[in-house]
């Protein structure tokens, strides 16, 4: 009675290895039923690889705080990242965000499904570089590198343009307190659109709170007050205004970056650009 | 022992009140200017083009910082003086028994589903409600009994029902940060408050106040116990009432602003009694300036050990508070068993 189910569970481990092995294969050919579970994957699919290789995406892609590909969507399928909804798919390839659930990537790997995780970038740079890995996964490797090139081009244009105007200092102030430091995509954003990031000076790194009473010591020239998820009704928000910072930003300019722009690799980072060089 | 609680007793009035508003005279200044970038106080009361930045630290940021840890200490203080001569039991507290996590629970019902923006009151009330709600089952469940386990058992039932429905409301609060706040509202703060949470909270903790002050000599006849004190002209149901909704009024709005914060009413009402000759009145004003001096201290503290991502004031006072608890326990033990 008992030695059953075991048999049925070795059956199924046998199966899942030889699919495991067939995936392998199939690896070297391009992906067909390539699934997202990250808004970050569910951009670079739409805008690098066929709409025909898309399978399906997650849902954050249709979240307006978030998604900048909200439109193309269309009638593509979504998931919620869970195993359950990604396995009917049988895709041949599953693209995510290295920082989503690991207990669910590795349980994806173990089951034989090829997994590419996206490492969150902290320059332009690996940017390129990440566009580009995602261009050989997905078996798109020409238009990931001449959306590359198209970056590099136009982030020159801007910089060419803005490029009589006086560099400027700034300190970014999020809900909870949080800055962007040294070592961020945020801040070699910054200072290609010709800012100094103070918080970096101070010896800041990565994501970190910042005190208040630093901040308006630091007298930036300009505030980034990242008001875009707020919510009126938690502590977090409480921060971003707490009327000291009224007071001292009252007559400097705040800029802010719309979410969309900001949170992902891709082509829209050049238009964040863009933004703050215009805002200098 | 009993020699030296007889030379303390020898302490006047005057005496005990006038060198603990010396000491919170001291540590108030010391908060203002404690702080994370240092600043001229000359710069700050005169300030020019340059030195605006000062003034605006000095009165923006640290100013209503320190008044509010002032307001809440002595808030704390006082709720625990006039508790324990209320239950006249040396264990009640607003932390222990259950009431500030019901106030904190008031509040954020309030404050995450949007209330707090209908009036500017509905805060603190909604602090309030919670805080009289959890005095008035302690009061239903323990009653005339002075039995600590008794008080210690609801306190415990009561503080656990509070901590779980305040992860609870948060779990379903439309903000993205809710769960993170969580520990806000369990450990408390002061950091990074504005005059905006001081007035809102000001009037309800002033009236609190009141009524509490004004409940003295009931205290002290209720230490006589209850027939007694009817005996003595005291309504006692109603004089009860009065002290309930003072501590209510003025923890609640406490903790409406500043989270939960522990041990201060435990601590400071037990340090001070003997210098009071065991006299629940004068107990209430001496435990409310110890209360404001002990939360300033903490909250320097909290400032001199931590940089960018503080600690909650919380972790302070009961790291101080817990094992000064258990020297209680110790102690009482020995004398009431």
């Amino acid at each position: 009675m008992s030695a059953k189910p075991h048999r049925v569970v070795t059956a199924t481990i046998l199966m899942l290895m030889s699919l495991a092995l067939l995936a392998d294969d199939n690896a070297k050919t391009r992906p067909q039923r390539i699934v997202s579970t990250g808004l970050c994957a569910d951009q670079l699919l739409l805008l690098i690889a066929d709409r025909s290789q898309i399978a399906s995406l997650s849902s954050f892609v249709t979240d307006p705080n978030m998604s900048y590909m909200i439109d193309a969507v269309g009638d593509l399928p979504l998931n919620n990242s869970s195993v359950e909804e990604v396995i009917p798919y049988q895709p041949d390839l599953i693209v995510g965000s290295s920082f989503a659930a690991w207990d669910t990537t590795r349980f994806l790997r173990r089951l034989g499904y090829q997994v590419r995780l996206l490492n969150l970038p902290t320059t332009l740079e690996e940017t390129y570089t990440l566009l580009r890995d995602f261009g050989l996964w997905t078996g798109n490797e020409a238009r990931a590198e001449a959306m590359v090139a198209q970056m590099k081009a136009e982030i020159l244009a801007i910089q060419s343009r803005y490029a009589q105007r006086p560099q400027k200092s700034v300190i970014v102030y999020s809900p909870n307190g949080y800055t962007i430091g040294a070592n961020t995509l945020e801040d070699d954003i910054l200072n290609k659109a010709g800012y100094r990031n103070l918080a970096a000076e101070m010896g800041i790194d990565g994501f970190q709170q910042i005190s208040l009473e630093s901040l308006i010591a630091a007298k930036p020239d300009l505030l980034y007050i990242d008001n875009n998820i707020v919510n009126g009704d938690s502590l977090a928000s409480a921060y971003i205004a707490h009327p000291a910072l009224d007071r001292a930003v009252a007559q400097k300019d705040h800029i802010s970056i719309p979410t969309p722009l900001r949170i992902c690799a891709g082509p829209m980072l050049t238009e964040a650009i863009a933004y703050l060089a215009a805002k200098r | 022992m009993k020699a030296g609680n007889i030379k303390l007793e020898a302490i006047s009035s005057t005496v005990l009140l006038g060198s603990l508003s010396f000491v919170l005279f001291i540590v108030f200044g010391t908060a203002m200017m404690v702080g994370p970038v240092d600043i001229s106080l000359l710069n700050a009361f005169s300030p020019d083009q340059d030195t605006s930045m000062e003034s605006l630290i000095l009165f923006e940021i640290r100013l209503p910082r320190a008044l509010l840890a002032l307001l809440v200490g002595a808030t704390l203080g006082l709720g625990g003086a006039a508790l324990q001569g209320l239950l006249r039991n040396p264990l009640a507290e607003p932390g222990i028994i259950g009431v500030s996590n019901f106030a904190a629970l008031g509040a954020v019902v309030v404050f995450y589903y949007g209330l707090s923006r209908a009036a500017w009151f509905a805060l603190p009330l909604g602090g309030l409600l919670g805080a009289l709600l959890s005095v008035v089952i302690i009061f239903m469940l323990v009653g005339k009994s002075r039995s600590i386990t008794t008080l210690i058992l609801a306190g415990v039932a009561i503080n656990a029902i509070g901590g779980a429905l305040i992860a609870l409301v948060l779990n379903f609060a439309p903000s993205p940060y809710a769960m993170q706040e969580i520990l806000f509202w369990l450990l408390g703060s002061v950091a990074n408050r504005s005059m905006d949470e001081l007035w809102i909270a000001l009037p309800f903790i002033v009236v609190g106040w009141l009524m509490v002050l004004s409940s003295g000599r009931f205290l002290n006849a209720l230490t006589l116990g209850e027939e007694t004190a009817y005996s003595m002209g005291f309504d006692v149901s109603r004089n009860r009432w009065i002290l309930v909704l003072g501590v209510a009024a003025s923890v609640g709005a406490a903790v409406s602003v500043a989270g939960n914060i522990g041990f201060i009413g435990l601590v400071v009402p037990h340090l001070l009694r003997p210098f009071v000759g065991y006299e629940p009145r004068r107990l209430l004003v001496s435990s409310a300036l110890g209360g404001a001096i002990l939360l300033l201290v903490a909250d320097i503290a909290v400032q001199l050990l931590s940089s960018g991502g503080e600690i909650k004031l919380g972790v302070i006072t009961s790291l101080v508070g817990g094992p000064f608890f258990l020297l209680l326990i110790l102690k009482s033990r020995n004398m009431m068993l």
